[in-house]
């Protein structure tokens, strides 16, 4: 089983990944899934922390989420609680922030929480695409 | 508990003779200290510009000198008619109770009236840009998401075949640079100086309306519910600039008051002579041993970075020029109301 690759199960379409898109702006997940989507990636939309543990949660999506890019400043669960919950709960999935504020401090802060890449927007999509390979190289298989 | 900011001192019973620039001036500080009362002006030319404030303001107007100054309660006699004779007079019939301020003793109290005047402007700017130190998150937060909206769109366009998908994210692109500008122009034009003597007259719930847009920039309204009550046509007279400022700190206040979330009131009531303006949050409320603190200056509860302390005060600094009131009502864990009155003004 250690040849498992999450894309045979959606659809039967070759896939690279799945991924979670957590952003209380329509906008930014439409743009963002356009982008990664075009990369080859199954993409799914949340618009806030709560709806992320949510979807992670439902279904399959707790074995075959792949990586997350998560906001911070968000209504209900906002990113650094959010991304606490999946470090606690689910830390072979690797979490990639993609926020409007760049803050050295917080940066730093969620680094050392394991976080894999910090992203400041506007960021340009092979940036983007490229820090979400590199996510998924570092991805662990969930146990079966 | 329930309780409203007290002015419990009694007051020092004030005559103001003259009514022209300087007793103007004199008049439109001095009524807005609580230690002061005054008992009232007069000026032997019936149409001096001092005698129609005291009016509006609901200090009473005397036309006999002596009347005034043999009044049985006056402390201090504030001479600013520049009259010599006036001052001989004073001397020989003003009660000998009374102190008398007159000649270049009143002038250098004009002057410190006037420079008094323009430090309380400075001070409010200053703390105007002090606030929006604290936007830079919500701006950052305003402008670079439509920006990676604006980059995405972009970048997919340069090869995007289907015309109808080219000119919808077109669209967008333009829809987002109009929303990205609007940003640059509330802020340039809430951070500029405000002319002093720019009076008119401001519809109140506009302004609201303006200073929740402005709000957003220095707290996140997350999970925040806001209920409008307006009045349509209330009205104030007053300064547009510092009003939006008012404004901007009572909003402010109140989200940073409801940590996890809460509905924000915003209410505006026409009564016959007033007008009032009501910002209510249901968030941590006062307690009640800070309730004569919090108008004074430099008094904060919020972090390091987080406030000046001098919100509040300077609130009601421009609440008690434009002749209003301010007053507070809070309860411990269920949140605190101010209530502004002012006075209402004829419709034009």
């Amino acid at each position: 089983m250690s040849e498992f690759k999450s894309g045979f199960f959606v659809g039967g379409d070759a896939c690279n990944g799945r991924v979670l898109v957590v952003d209380d702006e329509p906008d930014i997940r439409k743009v963002v899934k356009m982008t990664l989507q075009k990369a080859g990636y199954d993409v799914l939309e949340a618009e806030n922390g709560e709806k992320a543990i949510e979807t992670i949660n439902s279904g399959e999506n707790r074995l075959l989420l792949d990586v997350m890019v998560c906001d911070i400043r968000m209504p209900k669960v906002n990113g650094i609680e959010a991304i606490a919950y999946f470090r606690q709960n689910y830390p072979r999935v690797p979490l990639i922030v993609l926020t409007g504020f760049p803050d050295t401090d917080m940066a730093t802060s969620l680094l050392r929480q394991g976080v894999v890449d910090y992203l400041v927007k506007p960021v340009e999509g092979e940036k983007l695409k490229a820090a979400v390979a590199r996510a998924m190289e570092q991805r662990e298989l969930a146990p079966l | 508990m329930t309780t409203t900011h007290p002015t419990d001192v009694t007051p020092t019973k004030i005559a103001i003779l003259g009514a022209g620039r300087g007793g103007t001036a004199l008049l439109d500080l001095l009524h807005q200290i609580p230690a002061i009362e005054i008992i009232g002006i007069t000026d032997c030319n019936p149409g001096a510009p001092g005698l129609q404030r005291a009016r509006e303001l609901r200090v009473p107007v005397v036309l006999q000198v002596t009347e005034l100054i043999q009044n049985h309660g006056v402390q201090l006699i504030l001479d600013v008619t520049g009259d010599p004779a006036l001052g001989t007079m004073l001397r020989s019939h003003a009660r000998p109770e009374a102190d008398v301020l007159s000649g270049s003793a009143s002038r250098i109290l004009w002057e410190l009236v006037q420079h008094e005047s323009t430090l309380q402007a400075e001070l409010l700017h200053a703390e105007k840009l002090a606030g929006i130190g604290s936007f830079a998150a919500g701006i950052a937060h305003d402008i670079n998401n439509p920006l990676q909206l604006i980059l995405g769109l972009a970048e997919n366009l340069e090869d995007e075949t289907d015309l109808e998908a080219v000119h919808a994210q077109a669209a967008d692109i333009i829809a987002a640079v109009k929303r990205t500008t609007a940003i640059c122009r509330d802020l340039t034009s809430y951070a500029r100086r405000s002319a002093s003597h720019n009076h008119s007259l401001v519809s109140l719930s506009a302004r609201l309306d303006e200073a929740l847009k402005i709000a957003r920039y220095a707290v996140g309204f997350h999970d925040i519910d806001i209920v409008k009550h307006y009045a349509p046509d209330a009205a104030a007279s007053g300064n547009p600039d510092e009003l939006l400022h008012v404004f901007v700190n009572l909003i402010t206040n109140a989200i940073q008051a409801m940590d996890s979330g809460g509905t924000l009131t915003l209410h505006t009531a026409i009564e016959p002579d007033t007008v009032i303006v009501q910002v209510s949050d249901t968030g941590c409320g006062i307690p009640p041993d800070l309730f004569n603190a919090i108008f004074e200056p430099f008094f904060t509860t919020k972090p390091p970075g987080k406030g000046t302390g001098l919100g509040l005060y300077n609130i009601k600094h421009v609440i008690h020029q434009m002749h209003g009131t301010i007053a507070v009502t809070s309860e411990v864990g269920i949140g605190s109301t101010f209530t502004i009155t002012l006075p209402r003004t004829a419709q034009t």
